[in-house]
């Protein structure tokens, strides 16, 4: 100790104190690092264990990809948890995932939440979720942007939701009852636009209809009001017309997947509320149709057992009273109940579905109220019966009908079934009668007579226009104007007056020899010859002044009564001929006979084309038409002929007058004789339409 | 009386010299502080070790496929593939020789106050390997690196270190400083308690 260092020296020893056992008082500042780690750990671990959600749990009927630690649950297509684990539920009936969400998203997640898992999906609508085939499946998650009760077991579905939670949209309902081929997701389509969605299809608790939720878009709800109409566009329709073949399909995903579009026939419909539920129709034509007949409420279903089997009814056959359908043939089936009925014969057991709509019942429109209806009219009579609904193709329709007298019954519910509508005897019989009847009528009808009748007609017809009669007919009314116009050309006639006035010179003459000799009685019988024939103008020359008086009267007459007569009725007569020709009755005659043929032909060959028993009648009224036509135009014939005979008679009294008239008589005789002939002829002309009409039309 | 080394220069001072008088450096006989050192640096090295292998080393992202893999999961990958030789050195160098360099610097700092649980050549041979061996452990952060240095093909194939291996590197440095941190000479002090000389 105290001796200095030397290198050379051995080390002195050196006192070792033993490193002190202090912990805490001479700890080092070393120990801040481990500390502050420690620090530093626990705060990362107190803000990880605070920032992290709750866990919530979801189960779903399969795993389909989902992977702990790696699926992710998104919202909005934004990853807002994770799944920490997938496990079973008890049992193993389900898959239960955990998912761990953001704590800031948390608290939405209510009662409201749904979740679905995304994978990848082909279909005809196009290929969804194509992100999900790299990336594999997530979990979405929707719900509303309420804050609500906090709730972490959920269940979970396959495929996305029609509605999901806070979207905006018209929620409505489809019922389809026939065979729609509705299937999920199919597009609603207006004018080929896809306004909305429909969801899945279910089948109603009762199995009695399918309902599909479906949703329309938000911007397109104003085009649904409760007169919208909506009927199925699926598949594709051929339609053969006046235009060629047609076939019309709205889109390709419509023709492979389906989809229902929607029209409004008519105006003033109401505002649609959410949950309003819409039929779908099977085709445009039944949904336009159906307008008028709404049929928002459930049919009333009603058994119906009919005694005879009768073949031909089948389901979709119409259901109507009084002749108004209110509804359809639901189902069939047969029925055999000894203890009901008293023998094992098989009995046709018939269900109807009827709209209560389509009664038109006041108040409340439903099943219920249209069953009291029933119940009520049954029991003052209305029954069920078959009858036919097609004379073609044999199908029945259940018709009610209000039977008087009808033994009591009453339209009761069964316990265990529908209520049972009592029956009356078919109306199929009838059917089968009528048209049996309106066969053998058919059959019945004299068509050979009637064929006969139309050749003799026709005939007949021939013979008489090739008559020579009525060839002659008018040749001889042609001949008799001529020769009337003759004859009133005719000098002869022409010089009438001339002569006249020769013959008043002379008689003048005479008349001034009369003054002179008083010769009365010549004069008369002068007179009277002048009157009688015209001898008596060139013998008689003596005259007296009282004859001259009556001379002159009698000559003032036959000047300007008789014979201005004569050309007069001349000329009526010509009139009345030309008349008698030109009358629309003698000229339309030939034209009424070919048109009475004409509809005689036409007629016939509508009854050999199968018609019925009107046509016949028609027929014969026609025909029977045709002779009264003919008949009236012939009816005037006889009157044209008895005034030309009158007017000839006329005439024959008033040449008669001038028969010592030579020149006159002659010529007025022949002129007479040519109108007696044509009068004749237009007689027999007369007679013969008037006896060939009638014995040939009415074929006796 | 005796003669204190510095540690730094390891020049010989007469004991009691508080300060080397070549570099500097402040002399003490023992360095009481060390085991304290020792433990927290131990303590650290530990606590990054647990995260190192439970967090992925690797993120190794493919055009269909993201795969994270932890230290032991990858040297298990490796090892199903059949590199049975790769995943060995992984395993060795990963695990076991953390593990061991744990195991070893406690056993040494306990080992200060009994003496009894082996030779002091021994120990100070223990000591010798641990602080040669210790900074091979960073083997696994140099194939982290470059790996994802050199596997960066965008969308096709990405290699990213994982948040392991910053827990690993921290815990192969801590460990490394806590054998630093390990004053040998303790070693033999119990020997002079013992009674025999130097």
């Amino acid at each position: 100790m105290g001796t200095p260092f030397k290198m050379t020296d051995t080390p002195p020893d050196v006192s070792i104190k033993s490193a002190r056992k202090i912990f805490l008082s001479g700890a080092s500042i070393v120990w801040i690092i481990p500390l502050l780690a420690l620090l530093v750990a626990l705060g990362v671990a107190w803000n990880s264990y605070n920032a992290r959600g709750p866990e919530i749990y979801v189960e779903f009927e399969k795993g389909a990809g989902i992977k702990a630690g790696e699926t992710e649950l998104r919202y909005r297509d934004v990853t807002v948890g994770r799944v920490e684990a997938v496990g079973f539920s008890r049992g193993l009936g389900k898959v239960v995932a955990t998912i761990r969400v953001d704590k800031d998203v948390a608290p939405y997640i209510d009662n409201s939440a749904a979740f679905w898992i995304v994978q990848p999906e082909v279909s005809a609508k196009g290929i969804t979720g194509l992100s999900t085939v790299l990336s594999g499946v997530y979990i979405e998650g929707s719900w509303n942007d309420e804050i609500g009760t906090f709730e972490n077991r959920f269940s979970g579905a396959d495929s996305a939701p029609l509605i999901r939670a806070g979207q905006n949209g018209l929620q409505i309902a489809f019922r389809t009852v026939g065979n729609g081929q509705l299937t999920d997701d199919a597009p609603i389509l207006y004018r080929g636009i896809e306004v909305g969605r429909l969801g899945k299809a279910e089948i109603a608790p009762l199995g009695n209809f399918a309902i599909v939720e479906a949703l329309i878009y938000e911007e397109h709800r104003n085009l649904i009001n409760t007169s919208t109409r909506f009927w199925e566009s699926s598949g594709f329709s051929v339609s053969i017309g006046p235009s060629g073949a047609e076939i019309d399909f709205q889109s390709i995903a419509t023709l492979i997947g389906g989809g229902v579009t929607f029209d409004t026939f008519v105006s003033g419909g109401g505002r649609v509320q959410d949950g309003t539920v819409f039929e779908i129709f099977s085709s445009k034509e039944e949904a336009r149709s159906a307008v008028f007949n709404s049929s928002a409420v459930d049919p009333l279903e009603l058994s119906v057992i009919f005694d005879e089997n009768v073949s031909g009814l089948a389901v979709g056959a119409a259901v109507e009273l009084s002749g108004l359908n209110i509804g359809q043939v639901e189902a069939l089936s047969g029925i055999v109940d000894y203890d009901q009925f008293g023998d094992s014969r098989v009995r046709l057991n018939v269900t109807l579905s009827i709209q209560p709509a389509r009664l038109g019942l006041p108040g409340e429109v439903s099943a219920e109220s249209a069953l009291e209806f029933l119940q009520d009219r049954v029991a003052n009579g209305l029954r069920a019966r078959l009858a036919s609904a097609s004379l073609l193709t044999g199908g029945l329709k259940v018709e009610l009908v209000t039977v008087e007298g009808a033994p009591t019954a009453r339209l009761v519910a069964a316990p265990d079934g529908l209520p049972v509508m009592p029956t009356t005897k078919n109306e199929t019989s009838d059917a089968a009668a009528t048209v049996e009847g309106v066969f053998t009528r058919i059959n019945n009808l004299p068509i050979e007579e009637l064929l006969n009748s139309a050749i003799a007609l026709m005939n007949s017809a021939q013979s008489f226009i090739g008559s020579d009669e009525l060839q002659q007919t008018p040749k001889d009314v042609r001949t008799l104007i001529n020769e009337v116009t003759g004859l009133v050309a005719s000098d002869s006639v022409q010089n009438i007056p001339v002569t006249l006035n020769a013959t008043l010179s002379r008689v003048e003459a005479l008349v001034a020899t009369l003054e002179q000799e008083q010769m009365a009685r010549r004069l008369m019988d002068a007179v009277d010859a002048v009157s009688g024939a015209a001898d008596a103008f060139t013998s008689s020359t003596e005259g007296v002044p009282e004859l001259i008086t009556e001379m002159q009267a009698v000559a003032a007459k036959a000047g300007e009564i008789e014979l201005q007569q004569l050309v007069d009725e001349l000329t009526a007569l010509t009139r009345s001929a030309d008349a008698v020709i030109g009358t629309p009755d003698a000229i339309a005659l030939p034209g009424s006979l070919k048109n009475a043929l004409d509809e005689l032909n036409y007629t016939l060959q509508e009854l050999r084309e199968g018609g019925a028993v009107e046509n016949v009648n028609q027929t014969l009224a026609s025909a029977r038409n045709a002779a009264d036509n003919i008949a009236v135009s012939a009816k005037d014939l006889p009157q044209i002929v008895d005034r030309l005979s009158s007017l000839f008679n006329q005439a024959s009294r008033t040449i008669q007058g001038y028969d010592q008239g030579e020149q006159i008589s002659r010529t007025a005789q022949e002129t007479l004789r040519d109108i007696q002939k044509a009068a004749d002829a237009l007689a027999s002309l007369a007679r013969t339409i008037e006896r060939n009409p009638n014995s040939l039309l009415l074929g006796r | 009386m005796g003669i204190v080394a510095c540690t730094r220069c390891t020049k010989a001072w007469p004991f009691g010299t508080q300060i080397c008088g070549r570099c500097g450096h402040k002399m003490v006989s023992r360095d009481f502080g060390s085991l304290q050192r020792v433990w927290a640096f131990w303590v650290m090295g530990l606590m990054c070790y647990v995260p190192a292998n439970l967090y992925p080393m690797l993120q190794t992202k493919t055009l269909f496929q993201k795969d994270e893999s932890t230290i032991i999961s990858g040297a298990v990958e490796l090892a199903q593939h059949g590199a049975f030789g790769i995943a060995f050195i992984i395993l060795l160098a990963s695990v076991v020789i953390p593990l061991a360099k744990f195991w070893a610097i406690a056993f040494l700092a306990i080992s200060v106050k009994s003496s009894k649980m082996a030779s002091n050549h021994a120990r100070h041979f223990m000591y010798e390997i641990v602080e040669y061996i210790g900074r091979w452990s960073m083997i696994d952060i140099f194939v982290v690196a470059i790996l994802s240095s050199l596997v960066q093909l965008k969308t096709l194939a990405t290699i990213n270190p994982g948040p392991a291996s910053m827990f690993f590197a921290l815990s192969v440095i801590f460990t490394m400083l806590s054998a630093q941190a390990f004053d040998s000479r303790m070693i033999w002090d119990d020997q002079a308690r013992d009674g025999d000389s130097v």
